[in-house]
């Protein structure tokens, strides 16, 4: 495979960009009811109102969500030179937890009407601005307790994003015990990832933080690739280690955010699409990271999609990080052993 | 007279606030043309000296110039243009294959996306052919001997096309073979005008390889100079605290070392 990284970046992405146009069209085609593509284009309700208004924004949402928690994935496991790190590694699933939570706990108080009205300004559910909110407080946390003599230590940041997310975790349990059971019930379905329909401008900014984030990952990717020399040897070919894991850190936590906000917590994508992509790229991240962004876009799509389809008899929808899962595992699995 | 590719001066440091300094006043300078040899028992500094010469550990005191340009001034980049570091311990679970691996030496000369050019591929071919690894190429790291593994990351110092190569222990896991082949490879690149520093256990091939050699111990220059000035029983005995012999090879009149073992 004696081809530069510049041609293998372009040829994954040769590759994958069809991909996420079949899994979009997909998306777009699948639903409750038939749409018809001729009427829609020619402004014929409801059609037109049912691919645009609808269908649209939620493959769109999928795609911004899947291209952000996968970059955020890379990212961090390169980052901890870990491949179980996953987008909520560092605590954020359990600041978004607690957040979430909490927005429910106040229901009804003065502080639940400011943040009512501060959510609402936002475009966002009162619940979203909390869980967006609670990731990024965590995230903020974990890397001040990560730091030690001026200097940010990943594997420290680690354990306390690890002893954080059970912290959290026992303090919702704690929260919901107190709580009307239906009202955390719904609360925590949301948290466990659901696709649902986003104004536009609060999609169109998410998405602008993830291509943002994406695009600072895939510049700072040949310093990854360094990094697994050790912080000494990346040092040694003129990385600023501490400056690109502060840089890193920042960005993936932005595009996780972005994606919390949207979605709350959908599970397996960070973890399993850029092992996917190493499995047939290899672990050069100046390939891996813009292929892991289309590859996760594509993923998201297309699991949102079977969600709708498979439970449509239901007249419900499980949470789509429940999909990704389901649908994710074996799926590893076949490619883990295809592979050796 | 032309700027030294290395030049400390009078160096200090200490791994922690209440730890014993590791390098305690230090100075030692590598010309081009030259390969100067790093000597000592363990834990005498010799590793320690040879990151702060790189600028990867900072000095409590003391200055470290590369081409004359303080080496902690530099911008990072720069300076990895200037000196190229392989350490005793690099890592063995790499999934890259030795290509990439050789192209990461490339690192300091890449733009904004790190994309290597036509150029920066030649480079790194000539490399691996030159640590004699151009065969590895296509295997990743993590699948090859300690030896193998050796000559890739060898290859990557190359890559990186430095005046200056600080190679900690770079014969630790290569065959006699090897051995040879990376002497003549850094002494070629000195005939050009570049320069070594070889932190080396084995004194006779230090004695053979380096035109100069420094004896650290406990952090402190015991001696420095040619080869035959400083491979004496006496001060080798004092350093390493054994009783040494050095007897002139016959054929090249190199001196040739040897502990003498209790039997």
């Amino acid at each position: 495979m004696n081809r530069s990284a510049a041609a293998r970046a372009v040829l994954a992405l040769l590759a994958l960009v069809p991909l996420v146009v079949v899994a979009a069209a997909v998306g777009l085609s699948l639903g409750a009811g038939n749409v018809s593509l001729g009427a829609a284009l020619r402004g014929v309700d409801p059609d037109a109102t049912v691919l645009f208004r609808l269908r649209v924004p939620r493959v769109v949402l999928a795609a911004v969500v899947g291209a952000g928690l996968s970059v955020a994935g890379v990212a961090l496991q390169a980052l901890l030179r870990n491949p179980l790190a996953d987008p909520f590694v560092f605590g954020l699933s359990g600041g978004a937890a607690i957040g979430a939570a909490l927005s429910v706990a106040v229901t009804g108080t003065v502080l639940g009407a400011a943040g009512i009205s501060a959510a609402g300004w936002l475009g966002l559910l009162p619940t979203q601005l909390a869980a967006v909110a609670g990731a990024l407080a965590a995230a903020v946390l974990v890397f001040t307790l990560g730091r030690a003599r001026g200097r940010l230590h990943p594997e420290r940041a680690l354990l306390v994003g690890v002893v954080f997310n059970s912290f959290a975790s026992a303090l919702v349990i704690a929260l919901e015990s107190v709580l009307a059971p239906e009202k955390t019930q719904a609360v925590l379905l949301w948290l466990a990832g659901t696709l649902g329909y986003e104004p536009e401008p609060v999609l169109l900014a998410a998405g602008a933080v993830v291509l943002a984030a994406a695009a600072v990952l895939t510049a700072l990717a040949g310093r990854l690739n360094l990094l697994a020399l050790g912080d000494e040897g990346a040092a040694a070919l003129g990385v600023d280690v501490e400056a690109t894991r502060i840089i890193c850190f920042f960005a993936a936590s932005a595009a996780v955010g972005a994606a919390v906000a949207l979605t709350g917590l959908v599970g397996f994508v960070g973890l399993v699409v850029p092992h996917a992509v190493r499995l047939v790229a290899g672990p050069d991240h100046r390939v891996v990271l813009p292929a892991s962004a289309l590859g996760g876009a594509a993923f998201l799509i297309l699991a949102d999609a079977i969600a709708r389809v498979l439970f449509r008899g239901l007249g419900t929808e499980p949470p789509v990080g429940a999909v990704t899962a389901l649908l994710g595992a074996p799926l590893f699995v076949l490619l883990l052993r295809r592979r050796t | 007279m032309s700027k030294a590719l290395l030049a400390v001066d009078s160096v200090r440091y200490r791994h922690g606030p209440d730890s014993p300094e590791a390098v305690a006043g230090v100075s030692l300078r590598v010309d081009p043309g030259e390969v100067v040899g790093l000597i000592g028992p363990n834990a005498a500094g010799k590793s320690t000296l040879a990151r702060i010469a790189c600028g990867l550990l900072r000095p409590s005191h003391g200055s470290v110039r590369l081409r004359g340009d303080e080496a902690l001034a530099l911008h990072r980049r720069e300076r990895a243009r200037r000196v190229a570091f392989l350490s005793q311990d690099e890592p063995a679970d790499l999934p890259f294959t030795a290509r990439e691996v050789a192209l990461m030496g490339r690192a300091p000369h890449l733009g904004l996306w790190a994309l290597e050019a036509t150029g920066d591929r030649a480079l790194a071919a000539a490399a691996l052919a030159e640590a004699d690894a151009l065969d590895l190429a296509d295997r990743p790291v993590a699948q090859l001997s300690g030896g193998e593994r050796q000559r890739v990351f060898l290859a990557r110092v190359f890559a990186q096309d430095a005046a200056l190569l600080v190679l900690d222990e770079p014969t630790a896991a290569l065959d006699l073979a090897h051995q040879v082949m990376l002497v003549a490879a850094v002494r070629r690149r000195a005939q050009r005008g570049r320069g070594a520093l070889l932190v080396l256990h084995d004194l006779a091939l230090a004695g053979a390889a380096c035109d100069r050699l420094a004896l650290l111990r406990a952090g402190r220059m015991l001696a420095e100079g040619r080869s035959l000035d400083v491979l004496r029983p006496d001060l080798l005995g004092e350093a390493y605290g054994t009783q040494v012999d050095v007897v002139p090879d016959p054929a090249t009149g190199q001196p040739l070392v040897a502990p003498r073992i209790p039997r």
